[in-house]
């Protein structure tokens, strides 16, 4: 396992009082594996990986019972020990690309930056690895675009810059969040073929968070659907979509327009009410408001994850064939 | 509305400086209500035999607090007196300025061109000068006085509000829901005045207050350099103009309306940083 | 009858530069289309292909240069500014941005009449919180500001907002993108339900195709500019005629 993560739960100091964005999530990733995580607003998806970049504000409390990260311990509080892996040994690319680079500096600049920041090695060296790395990622004309400014390029192209910053390290663990969400459809598809080759090429774990679930099963090994904080199921991904047995779950993959079973322009299945806001949680089982299964255990007890190979958080899940 | 003023009392209340800021003006603001009961003198009352008196001194059944000034008037009643004048001014600077101001910046930054030039072009005049030499050339056009001191101040103070509303008007001008505005068949002055307006007021409060302590301020520079308020009116600035001369033999007379003016135009800053950062949407989620 | 006649409309973004020419940058470059009453027209494309300004152009928001736009029989560029309301209104994508956050929801929907009629703010805010209910959202909520909304609530109260006037034409400037899976559901099925209620016809842009295929009669694909293909939806999917649809098929996962 490169990733071993029990009980981490992340709260916010807030006017309102403690919210508690992440409630305590325990999951693990494999080495080479990718492992996709789904959730819509207020799931924690997000939040998770950012605890374990450390780029949570300031007013977070991040605890968690033990955190292994290649084999060895891993203190998200200790600035001082995510120094040294972020960026070498876990990297994130974010979802708005245009403004995850610096837009006063040159792609060039920031790429060497990144280098020399964890290498010992010269500007030039530097400068031909990454030439070597924009043009890994696809992008033409690298000597052209690495004397370019971030505005200068699209959403595509800074996407790939990004991806080229990211691996430079080598890192063991990406996390890409929602990399593709602001691109249009058909760089969508080549910007996620890029991550998936290199993640086979250089062996890397990754993270792909993502609120679509036909992006998942594309490009994930494994995917943990998340809601309210929680994990509410996981499993293998093929798995999961065909046999969901979380109704939250399987509510997601039916609300799709590409699942409607009816004619066109009938109304889809929807998942009724919204999803729960942090100031006001819901007793029990965080979903059960939602859910047409649910009964007194739903309301006062919180499930907890269990399963072997396929996880769920359900006191009634599906049992589908 | 009701909501937005709520929450900002709780932030000015979570910031120190704030709060003394705000002690302090409230102080001031009372003791210039207050003044004619709280002064034991009139301010332009020469008492006699009682000049150049330091702080405390007790002369027949006349106790003077701050001590007299050269003419034989009691320092304490002219300052408390004092006050009423600079909160005025304070008070009339910023409304003129932020008026008049923010007036030009919803046009300049709504219309845009010519409108925007004109304007804009005239803002960096006034900015291209050096606030207080400018106000004095106006002064010396309108002639001395209380009055025009105050327009001076305001006209120097305008670039302030005009470029700051007309750099939210630019931001929010083309959002989605002024088009929607535009969509439903709202009228320009509408839309300026019922959409745009309501969304500039954070930067428009913090620039008030401390356009209070710039109004405050500058005026009694002026007044120091005897184009402001004129004898016997007590201005801080023109008293401290007035005891020049008496610096080294009766130092009460410079420093304590020098004090005056120092704790007011403070107060006002404290209040207008502690209200940038409650109103800095940035900075919401400090530990 | 067609509700919209749109013959070769042109649009082109000049940049002004002081010295040397002008740069005209064109972004429609000659497009030509139909729609007829009571249905809802899908309008597919990525970035660039012009689908935004389409919008803009359709709701006044934005001159055209060159082509003809006729409406209900008359030209768009002729039809009065006070009656223009009334007759089309649109849909923003941004949940976020498209509602005034110093306004509370009554007041955002109620708007529109407030400034088309003269009726006292009584009676506005009555016919606010009646389509409220139509767009499914509690009448107690009325009184709250947009942030205390979810994203999903804050579209209805953008739709609410399209529907106060009665308009015959509503676009929809991709309106579920910004909106989570489960709640996109809920909201295209209020759309759908909408339509059938206010007999509206749509233009429904979007850049998901699964979401176009299922509300939309009929679909464009807009590529720089121009329309590449046209065609029942149920066809354009599973018989797609022009390259870039294809590949727009072929990119979905």
């Amino acid at each position: 396992m490169l990733l071993e993560i029990e009980d981490l739960s992340v709260k916010f100091k807030t006017d309102s009082g403690m919210l508690e964005a992440l409630r305590p999530v325990s999951f693990s990733v494999a080495e080479s594996e990718v492992l996709g995580v789904v959730g819509e607003s207020g799931s924690g998806k997000s939040v998770t990986n950012l605890a374990l970049m450390g780029l949570l504000p300031a007013n977070a409390q991040i605890t968690a019972k033990k955190i292994l990260f290649n084999r060895k311990n891993l203190d998200l509080n200790s600035q001082k020990e995510l120094r040294k892996i972020r960026g070498s040994q876990i990297a994130m690319i974010f979802q708005d690309p245009m403004t995850a680079l610096n837009p006063s500096l040159t792609v060039g600049y920031q790429m060497i930056e990144t280098l020399r920041c964890h290498f010992d090695i010269s500007k030039d060296v530097a400068k031909k690895r990454a030439l070597g790395l924009l043009e890994r990622v696809g992008i033409a004309q690298a000597e052209k675009r690495f004397t370019a400014y971030p505005f200068e390029l699209s959403g595509g192209m800074s996407q790939r810059v990004m991806i080229a910053m990211a691996i430079s390290c080598h890192p063991k663990l990406l996390i890409a969040d929602e990399p593709t969400t602001a691109l249009d459809v058909t760089i969508q598809k080549q910007i996620l073929d890029l991550l998936l080759d290199l993640q086979k090429e250089n062996k890397m774990s990754m993270i792909f968070v993502s609120h679509d679930l036909a992006l998942v099963r594309k490009y994930s090994h494994r995917v943990q659907v998340m809601y309210a904080g929680e994990i509410a199921e996981s499993g293998r991904t093929e798995d999961v979509i065909q046999h969901p047995h979380h109704p939250y779950t399987f509510g997601l993959l039916k609300a799709r327009p590409s699942a409607h079973e009816g004619g066109a322009k009938e109304s889809l299945y929807a998942i009724p009410g919204v999803v729960p806001s942090l100031k006001a949680r819901p007793t029990g089982c965080q979903f059960h408001p939602r859910c047409s299964r649910s009964t007194d255990v739903c309301v006062n007890v919180d499930p907890k994850l269990t399963g072997t190979s396929q996880k769920f958080a359900c006191h009634h899940p599906l049992e589908t064939p | 509305m009701k909501d937005f003023f709520l929450e900002l009392s709780r932030d000015i209340r979570k910031n120190k400086g704030a709060l003394a800021g705000l002690v302090l003006i409230l102080v001031f603001m009372l003791l210039a209500i207050f003044a004619p009961l709280l002064s034991p003198y009139a301010p332009d009352q020469v008492i006699e035999g009682a000049l150049r008196l330091p702080p405390g001194t007790q002369l027949n059944n006349n106790f003077f607090l701050f001590g007299t000034d050269d003419i034989g008037r009691d320092l304490f009643s002219r300052l408390l007196y004092g006050s009423r004048v600079s909160l005025l001014v304070g008070l009339s600077v910023v409304v003129l300025a932020a008026s008049l101001g923010t007036l030009m910046g919803l046009l300049a930054g709504y219309f845009g061109g010519w409108t925007d030039r004109v304007i804009s072009r005239a803002m960096d005049f006034i900015m291209a000068l050096p606030s207080v030499l400018f106000a004095i050339v106006i002064v010396a056009v309108l002639g001395p006085g209380l009055v025009n001191a105050i327009v001076a101040v305001s006209i120097v103070a305008l670039p302030n509000f005009t470029r700051l509303i007309r750099a939210q008007v630019l931001a929010e001008k083309n959002k989605q829901y002024v088009q929607a505005a535009r969509l439903y068949g709202a009228s320009h002055l509408r839309i300026l005045f019922k959409e745009i307006l309501p969304n500039c007021l954070a930067p428009l409060i913090v620039q008030g207050s401390l356009g209070f302590s710039d109004g405050v301020l500058n005026c009694a520079a002026l007044g120091f350099l005897g184009l402001g308020a004129q004898a016997p009116t007590p201005e801080w600035g023109t008293m401290l103009s007035d005891a020049r001369s008496f610096l080294e033999t009766s130092p009460w007379m410079v420093n304590l309306p020098g004090i005056c003016i120092l704790l007011v135009v403070l107060s006002f800053n404290l209040l207008g940083d502690g209200l940038r950062d409650a109103l800095d949407p940035r900075l919401k989620n400090r530990a | 009858m067609s509700l919209l006649q749109v013959k070769n409309l042109k649009k082109s973004y000049v940049t002004k530069s002081m010295l040397g020419k002008d740069e005209e940058h064109p972004v429609l470059k000659g497009i030509s289309f139909e729609l007829p009453e009571n249905k809802i027209l899908g309008v597919v494309g990525e970035s660039g292909c012009g689908k935004s300004t389409l919008a803009k152009v359709l709701t006044r928001l934005e001159e055209f240069n060159e082509g003809e736009i006729t409406f209900n029989g008359r030209n768009l560029k002729d039809i009065a500014a006070k009656e223009f309301p009334h007759e089309i209104q649109m849909v923003f994508q941004d949940p976020y941005q498209s509602l005034n956050p110093r306004k509370k929801a009554w007041e955002i929907i109620a708007d529109p009449i407030l400034v088309t009629e003269n009726i006292s703010r009584a009676e506005a805010k009555a016919r606010a919180l009646e389509m409220m209910k139509k767009v499914g959202l509690l009448a107690e909520t009325a009184e709250r500001y947009p942030h205390q909304f979810s994203g999903g609530q804050r579209q209805r109260l953008g739709i609410a907002r399209a529907l106060m006037l009665r308009p015959k034409l509503l676009i929809l400037d991709e309106p579920v993108s910004a909106l989570d899976v489960s709640i996109q559901a809920q909201v295209l099925n209020l759309l759908l339900d909408l339509q059938k209620e206010f007999k509206l016809s749509m233009i429904f842009i979007s850049h998901d195709l699964t979401v176009v295929k299922h509300v939309c009669d009929e679909t464009l694909v807009l590529y720089f500019g121009e329309i590449v293909e046209r065609a029942p939806s149920a066809k354009l999917f599973t018989d797609p005629q022009h390259v870039y649809t294809k590949k727009l098929l072929e990119s979905a996962p």
